[in-house]
């Protein structure tokens, strides 16, 4: 096999390149103290941060209760704005969904071996970011329960979605994205679910993991199946990172608003997604790899990188406002420049400038190396970022609609307390599926992590 | 890894073949007729030699800065798929300077290309009296002479840099190399994109779109890997470098090219889907003159040549490592590039359809002698490989 990840000579000991793991690691010890996580007892800080996050699921549940009580009435949404945190909060999600994507499929074709010990949280975070963004389109549809009507079936009515319209593209970029993702994670996990049904000492575990590894007993012929089919979901996944982002950015460029019909939306919209995405993964990992001792693995090494695609990301995204800017003014068209200034100076020109401040100028301090390897300094930048790119969609969303093209239909806009609510709740959902993720599940991918150890080197050097 | 102790560092092992110094004459002496032949033609047809001239510029351009681009992105990544074609790469974006020669003549053009640079229409007209704060004259030659500033620029200091390591294999120069080449990718980009405004976007200045700049870039990276990759095939088609050379790394610059042209399909198809749907009467013009009337069939070969066959010719492992099948890609990607330049320039000044002028192929062969006599003369000039970089043993024994 080519390319399997951790292939790629004796690169430890290179210069410039620090080692992806500290020294004095076995493949016993690596496997160890992984799974130790999962096999000891629950600490009770878990239960306490469980229940934390159970509370704000609740909230959740309870806001969509009143919600499909009273209708889509209880959001700030209104005419001309239409659209308000609803689809804010759809696109930061599926954006920060991006990162577990690009971690798992694209730096694997890259062969990129410092992908190791992130990928598999950072899928994780991308299964349950994925699940709160596909929350929103659906609660907002007025009528949830005719939501089957989005699917092109053959319907005794006659009625066919618009196949033109990028919000049916969405069905199908959304769903395929979700299910290559969750394919891609589980079989991820399958040679570390045996591990653990190998390992675990209650019958009870044994026989839930050893149900989920189906069968797994590592054999030659187990591995070389197991290789292909990663790498083929690998080549799949790929396309995806792209596709998905680009359908949701023609959500609104291939509409004529000004401030959302603008070409540079669908690389524009992907990097900021690759952009958040890593925010989001900075954002756990930092506090995962301190809580459970995991530095040996998540080593400031690893942290530097996804500051280093934090920064491109971030550049790429400046390009995407400063372009438009330009353009407006070069084409002249009244409005566009009308947008732009109003974007700038009108009455959202707070969150205009706070993201500005956010996403451009903040994650400048990245170019430093030595701000870059400080996890204290990287967690505040991450957060930042996160919140950059919330009010980048709500920025683009809302004050493109709310001056219409006659100043009759101007309004203004702001979420209510159930917007808040169902945002908050959401997050809810994301920690808490999270915290099940790390209590049940090997938050670093054991059987990978030991092909990186020097030892693996030594054997296949001697092949 | 057992290949490792069989890999050769010394200099003399990779010294440029002979052949490269009658490659360089022959270049010079084509280039030169071509040259005299344009210089006729100009004296003969002034308008039609700047349009021919223009796209011959830009093609060029495109190739030097293209490899420049890809030269920076490897020592910013440290990437050890760079290392076997970085000769290359410097030596085509050393060749910078001779590129901002050639940007010369056009100034004295400017009038004949651009509505912008014609004082009566631009009094005539709002949007041009409008936009003439950014297109006039001065500013557009000093914004060029700016471009041209920075991108000699860090490729020169590249390139010296390159140029100490081979002399003392100095372990803190792979880290310099990443330092400067992050801040020169990020100018490169910006100014590509300016560029790619002043030199076509305006040659129709109604029309804008902002991935416009993207798609500009993305064309040199398929441009300036497309020409790596066919000097690396030559060079690895006979001694010394034909050792050195492995299926794997071709492998790997086969994928890396099919990586490109998805993304320039990606941007295109982007802008297309965006324009189509918007349906608004300034954008969709710049697509119904293409995609309509005289220049429909350069779109279908573009959609055709440009983008389905050299996909579905590098989706297979054959196809990225037979050298055959590798260099008629890479060659039919140098051709659509020539023939997407003049789908993006052209159909503003001849709006009916694309009359080919054998001016066209005479500016085209002038510049690209010239050029290619300067390239290979900067190629032969060191050792083929950057022999003292601290990660050439592993890219050498890349399995």
């Amino acid at each position: 096999m080519e390319q399997t990840p951790g292939t790629g000579g004796p690169r430890a000991a290179d210069p410039g390149r620090p080692p992806l793991i500290a020294p004095g690691y076995t493949s016993a010890t690596v496997t160890d103290k992984i799974s130790a996580v999962v096999l000891r007892g629950t600490p009770r800080w878990w239960f306490a941060a469980f229940g934390a996050a159970f509370l704000l699921v609740m909230l959740l549940l309870g806001t969509l209760g009143h919600l499909f009580l009273k209708g889509v009435g209880i959001y700030g949404v209104n005419i001309p704005v239409g659209w308000g945190w609803d689809i804010t909060n759809f696109v930061w999600w599926i954006g920060i969904g991006h990162a577990g994507t690009l971690i798992s499929a694209i730096l694997l074709l890259l062969r990129q071996e410092w992908r190791n010990s992130i990928n598999r949280f950072a899928e994780a975070m991308t299964l349950f970011a994925v699940a709160c963004a596909s929350l929103y389109p659906v609660v907002h549809l007025g009528r949830p329960w005719v939501l089957y009507w989005l699917f092109p079936y053959p319907s005794t009515m006659g009625v066919w979605p618009q196949f033109r319209s990028p919000l049916v593209w969405d069905v199908f970029a959304v769903s395929t994205y979700a299910t290559i993702s969750l394919l891609f994670w589980f079989i991820g996990l399958i040679p570390d679910l045996a591990t653990l049904r190998d390992r675990a000492k209650s019958r009870f575990a044994q026989i839930v993991y050893g149900m989920l590894a189906m069968g797994w007993r590592g054999s030659a012929r187990h591995w070389h199946n197991y290789e292909s089919a990663y790498l083929m979901l690998a080549g799949l996944a790929t396309p995806l990172v792209v596709s998905v982002h680009s359908v949701v950015s023609f959500d609104f460029a291939v509409g004529i608003i000004p401030g959302w019909h603008s070409t540079i939306f669908p690389p524009y919209f992907v990097a900021g997604a690759i952009y958040s995405g890593f925010a989001m993964v900075l954002t756990l990992a930092i506090p995962l790899r301190a809580i459970f001792g995991l530095k040996d693995f998540i080593t400031d090494r690893h942290l530097q990188n996804m500051a280093k695609v934090m920064l491109a990301t971030g550049l790429i995204v400046a390009y995407g406002y400063l372009i438009e800017i330009f353009m407006a003014w070069y084409g002249d068209n009244r409005f566009d420049v009308y947008m732009s200034l109003n974007r700038m100076f009108g009455p959202y020109a707070f969150q205009f400038w706070s993201l500005i401040a956010c996403n451009v100028v903040a994650p400048q301090a990245l170019w430093i190396k030595r701000l870059r390897r400080s996890p204290v300094f990287l967690f505040v930048i991450a957060i930042i970022v996160n919140v950059g790119m919330w009010l980048e969609r709500y920025v683009i969303i809302v004050t493109s609609l709310h001056r219409d093209f006659l100043p009759s239909s101007w309004g203004m806009y702001s979420g209510t307390v159930w917007d808040y609510s169902t945002f908050v709740g959401s997050i809810g959902l994301f920690l808490a599926l999270m915290f099940l993720f790390i209590r049940f599940l090997p938050m670093i991918s054991i059987f990978e992590m030991r092909t990186i150890l020097p030892e693996a080197r030594v054997e296949e050097a001697r092949k | 890894m057992s290949g490792t102790a069989a890999v050769s560092l010394a200099p003399a092992a990779y010294a440029p073949p002979a052949g490269l110094a009658a490659v360089r004459r022959g270049a010079f002496a084509v280039g030169a007729v071509a040259a005299a032949l344009s210089l006729l033609g100009a004296w003969m047809d002034r308008g039609q030699f700047f349009r021919s001239y223009l796209v011959a510029f830009l093609y060029w351009l495109s190739i030097a800065l293209g490899c420049s681009a890809i030269a920076m992105l490897h020592h910013l990544t440290r990437g050890g798929w760079g290392l076997m074609i970085r000769r290359v790469l410097e030596a085509a974006s050393g060749t910078l300077p001779l590129v901002a020669l050639f940007f010369v003549p056009l100034l004295f053009g400017l009038p004949e290309l651009y509505r912008w640079a014609r004082p009566d229409e631009v009094q005539a007209d709002a949007l041009l009296r409008h936009q003439a704060v950014y297109l006039n004259a001065p500013f557009f030659i000093s914004r060029a002479a700016l471009y041209f500033a920075i991108w000699c620029g860090f490729a020169w200091v590249l390139q010296r840099l390159s140029a100490r390591q081979d002399a003392t294999g100095d372990p803190a120069l792979p880290r310099r190399m990443q330092m400067i080449a992050a801040p020169g990718l990020v100018l490169y980009c910006l100014t590509a994109t300016f560029a790619s405004i002043d030199w076509l976007m305006s040659l129709d200045s109604r029309w804008y779109s902002t991935i416009y700049g993207v798609y500009f870039v993305g064309g040199h990276a398929i441009a300036g890997l497309s020409f790596a990759v066919l000097v690396a095939l030559y060079l690895s088609s006979r001694g010394p470098m034909s050792a050195a050379f492995r299926p794997i790394h071709f492998h790997d610059y086969g994928k890396l090219l099919l990586t490109f042209v998805v993304l320039w399909a990606y941007f295109a198809v982007s802008q297309l889907i965006i324009i189509w749907s918007g349906n608004l009467a300034e954008e969709i013009t710049w697509y119904r003159g293409r995609l309509l009337g005289g220049w429909s069939g350069v779109s279908l070969a573009l959609v055709t040549l440009h983008f389905a066959l050299p996909f579905l010719l590098l989706l297979s492992r054959e196809g990225k490592r037979n050298a055959g099948r590798l260099s008629v890609v890479a060659i039919l990607l140098l051709v659509m590039r020539w023939v997407d330049l003049h789908w993006l320039a052209l159909p503003a000044l001849s709006p009916e359809g694309p009359a080919f002028h054998w001016l066209d192929a005479a500016t085209a062969i002038a510049l690209g002698g010239l050029w290619l006599s300067a390239f290979a003369g900067r190629l032969a000039r060191r050792p083929l490989l950057p022999i003292r970089d601290p990660f050439l043993p592993e890219a050498l024994a890349h399995d």
